[in-house]
């Protein structure tokens, strides 16, 4: 008996497409993950486990029964949990008033049975090997245990499938092997579990079957054995990548537009050096914590620097707000783009043309506008219906164009780019590295930060990598690899949980 | 270009035609005897009495697209034509020096407002609740409990630029829309203005001075209310402390039904005024029908709603999503 299944699921967010006619099953007690790009869909497919997001059209079926499920507490009492990556927890509450949350243990008129539910609590933490007090406040653990917290939670209300939403992300290698143990023990006592990430290895550690979506579209299911790991990605990414051809140049070290020096903003990096050339693209890798955005936010201002210089083409610049940092020439695409990048309420003719517009101190909104942001827009071949939409009505990938371009408008000699392919689809992502790579050519100094290994080994000349505020070693693209790269950010000892 | 019935002000002058339809016909006098509600005294009257509203309202609509709300004006437009009436009757200043002393003290009570959203991140609404205590504790205080009676000190046929006193309040009104539609729609500021109410860190990120924006929102809000008051104290003749209480909620839903939405990034200043022309025009017919005295409250309060509403069931339609 199969414990979920997803018959022709399909449903769209405006005009994105997120999934379409997704068919497959999950066996009860089995662990199975289920894969794909950023984009493909697999946070979508998990929300409508949840009840978070209804279906446009298709079945869900929990135990063979036919569920319409009208909200996540409906899920709940159905046995599906949900662990996510950004967790819906109560920082403000204590671990066991989380656990219970929206399923308080209560007498009669609603009084709560507060020591009832921190003795289960107890019991459950117990179980799930970690010691701790029921009463803390869930704000004061760090996000390992937060998210041990959840599945205590599933595991409070009886959950007996598990759902997880890329819960390594943010855990150190000590901390995954911990979550691994916890997750395998339950697997033993009959929890299904359901494994969503981009970390083939984890996947290939826990679960036995494989399955793959792409681009919103079901590609296919795999037995553990029966596959690899080269096989699972290209199933992914829908052919074989073909190693890219690198833009050869001699970056002139000696003549750097950007450099940092011994800059320092406690508690998030310390002492650290760095400099770009005219021309250039610079990776600037670490892991989550590593303090590369709180570097690249320092640059433009955003943060104050304890110690420590910035210098633009030879010349010490002082930085107090992205605005200053803009008139200097500096550029920082920020890696949210719907909290950093985009003015929803405003067009996305509104959103191309605002930092040009503070940024040349102009008075009357510009005549050429219009031109201006059409030109935009074929240059960088954003894909909107026309330039008075709200940039709502685009895809992700569209988005993020919009929010590149915004700042290319500008022509900033030095452009800092945060994540800039952060939950873009591979095409989308092609383009992306081609507006970065045409800006460098034109002559800009270019700092791109991203977690994505392939992407910087692709995209740049040289990765500087960070690990607890520092810069650990630079490497030139063409003598690294992945392992190299991942043997400077990770840190060396597995930190226990 | 946006087609005519996709642009909201439209919505709004329509609600108001309806209205002003409504009551003609439901007031339309038997016989040949003129209208009670639709002559061009009572159109003047409203008009006069909307600008106390509209005025304010202009500013109340620019702290709502930014993001903010302002409760101050009442307390604001209190403070200002006491301020102005005192120095006109009791110091016998110049009634210019009065006017310019009243628009003085209201750009001090928007620059608190401004300090204390801007550098002491206090949220706007208690900001502005604290502002509009002080401002109205001040009315009280420069009164000592007194009114200043400014109506014997001007003439009967008194003229600025050759306006009709009748006339003055209404036409800074109409002007004053139209100049702040066009500083929101045309220039550079408004556009900052939309963008920071709409996504304040991205407006940041973009190179907005977003602190600079948000503290002149409330500057000229407050100088706006200000105005209201003095127009306020020249044109009903009189300044008491007590004067305009409650008129900042009256303010803020003349904006939002002119289309502003509390969350920010939306709204029209020239839509605030013609909110404050639907519930002036309400102000004036539901007490001549007979019986409704005790519902014009009620009835003022149901119209904010429905017309909110509607709104949003037009927007949903849209596929609008939040």
């Amino acid at each position: 008996m199969a414990a979920v299944e997803f018959d022709h699921i399909s449903k769209s967010f405006g005009a994105v497409r997120a999934l379409s006619e997704v068919t497959f099953a999950i066996e009860r007690g089995s662990a199975h993950a289920i894969v794909g790009e950023n984009g493909a869909g697999k946070s979508t497919l998990l929300k409508i486990l949840a009840g978070t997001v209804r279906p446009d059209r298709g079945a869900l079926r929990l135990d063979g029964r036919q569920v319409m499920l009208a909200g996540p507490r409906e899920a709940l009492a159905r046995g599906v949990g949900l662990v996510h990556q950004e967790m819906l927890a109560f920082p403000n509450l204590s671990v066991a008033a989380n656990v219970f949350a929206g399923r308080e243990l209560m007498a009669a008129f609603g009084w709560l049975r507060d020591r009832a539910m921190r003795v289960r609590t107890r019991d459950l933490l117990a179980r799930l090997g970690v010691p701790l007090s029921p009463e803390t406040l869930v704000e004061s653990l760090p996000v390992a245990l937060r998210q041990i917290v959840q599945i205590a939670r599933a595991l409070a209300l009886d959950c007996r499938t598990l759902a997880l939403d890329e819960p390594t992300t943010s855990l150190t290698a000590g901390e995954c092997d911990h979550l691994f143990g916890i997750l395998e023990d339950l697997r033993r006592s009959g929890v299904t579990l359901i494994y969503v990430s981009h970390r083939l290895p984890e996947v290939f550690r826990l679960c036995d079957r494989i399955t793959v979506l792409r681009d919103g579209r079901y590609v296919g299911t795999f037995e553990r054995r029966s596959v690899d790991h080269d096989h699972v990605v290209q199933a992914m990414v829908g052919r074989s990548i073909p190693p890219r051809p690198k833009h050869e140049r001699s970056a002139d070290a000696a003549r750097s537009l950007l450099r940092v020096e011994r800059l320092s903003s406690a508690p998030c990096f310390d002492e650290v050096s760095l400099s770009v050339a005219a021309g250039e693209i610079v990776g600037l890798f670490g892991l989550v914590g590593s303090g590369r955005s709180e570097l690249l936010e320092t640059i433009v201002g955003l943060r104050r620097a304890d110690r420590g210089r910035i210098e633009i083409d030879g010349r010490m610049v002082r930085i107090r707000s992205p605005r200053d940092a803009a008139r200097a020439g500096i550029v920082l695409v920020p890696e949210d783009r719907q909290r950093q990048g985009l003015c929803f309420n405003l067009t996305v003719r509104h959103n191309l043309l605002l930092p040009l517009a503070e940024a040349s101190r102009q008075w009357l909104v510009g005549r050429a506008e219009r031109r201006t942001a059409n030109a935009l827009v074929d240059k960088w071949r954003i894909k909107a219906a026309s330039i008075d939409v709200t940039p709502d009505a685009l895809s992700g990938g569209n988005q993020q164009k919009v929010v590149v371009a915004k700042w290319l408008a500008l022509a900033p000699r030095v452009l800092l780019l945060d994540e800039p392919t952060k939950g873009v689809d591979v095409g989308a992502k092609d383009e992306l590295h081609a507006v970065i790579r045409a800006a460098a050519a034109g002559g800009a100094a270019c700092l791109v930060v991203s977690s994505d290994l392939p992407e910087i080994l692709a995209l740049t000349d040289r990765i500087a990598v960070m690990r607890e505020g520092r810069i650990r070693g630079e490497l030139r693209a063409q003598d690294a690899d992945e392992e190299s790269v991942m043997r400077l950010a990770a840190t060396s000892a597995g930190a226990a949980v | 270009m946006s087609k005519l019935w996709e642009i909201r002000e439209v919505s709004t002058v329509a609600i108001l035609v309806l209205e002003i339809a409504f009551f003609t016909l439901y007031l339309r006098p038997e016989g040949a005897r003129t209208h009670p509600f639709f002559n061009a005294p009572n159109a003047l009257l409203i008009l006069k009495y909307s600008a106390i509203y509209g005025i304010a309202a202009i500013g109340a609509a620019i702290v709502i697209i930014s993001g903010g709300v302002d409760l101050s004006p009442g307390a604001v437009i209190a403070l200002a034509g006491v301020v102005a009436g005192q120095r006109f009757v009791q110091a016998q200043w110049s009634l210019t020096a009065s006017i310019l002393t009243g628009l003085a003290v209201g750009a001090a009570a928007g620059g608190l407002s401004a300090l204390l959203v801007v550098l002491v991140r206090l949220p706007p609404f208690i900001a502005t609740l604290g502002v509009m205590g002080i401002a109205r504790g001040a009315a009280f205080i420069v009164t000592e409990g007194r009114y200043f009676d400014v109506s014997a000190h001007v003439p009967v046929d008194w003229r600025v630029a050759g306006l009709p006193l009748d006339w003055i309040a209404p036409t800074l009104m109409i002007g004053l829309a139209l100049l702040f539609q066009l500083f929101m729609t045309r220039f550079q500021w408004g556009r900052a203005v939309f963008a920071v109410g709409g996504n304040a860190t991205a407006a940041l990120f973009s190179g907005v001075a977003i602190g600079t924006v948000q503290a002149s929102v409330y500057v000229i809000a407050g100088v706006l209310a200000a105005l209201s008051g003095v127009v306020l104290t020249v044109v009903q003749g009189q300044g008491k402390a007590d004067l305009a209480m409650g008129y900042e909620l009256d303010i803020i839903a003349s904006a939002v039904v002119g289309g502003a939405s509390l969350s920010g990034g939306r709204g029209s200043v020239v839509g605030a005024v013609l909110g404050t022309l639907i519930f002036g025009v309400l102000r004036n017919a539901l007490p001549q029908i007979p019986g409704a005295t005790f519902y014009d409250r009620l009835i003022v309060g149901l119209v904010v709603i429905g017309i909110v509403v509607m709104d949003q069931l037009f927007r949903r339609s849209e596929g609008y999503r939040p």
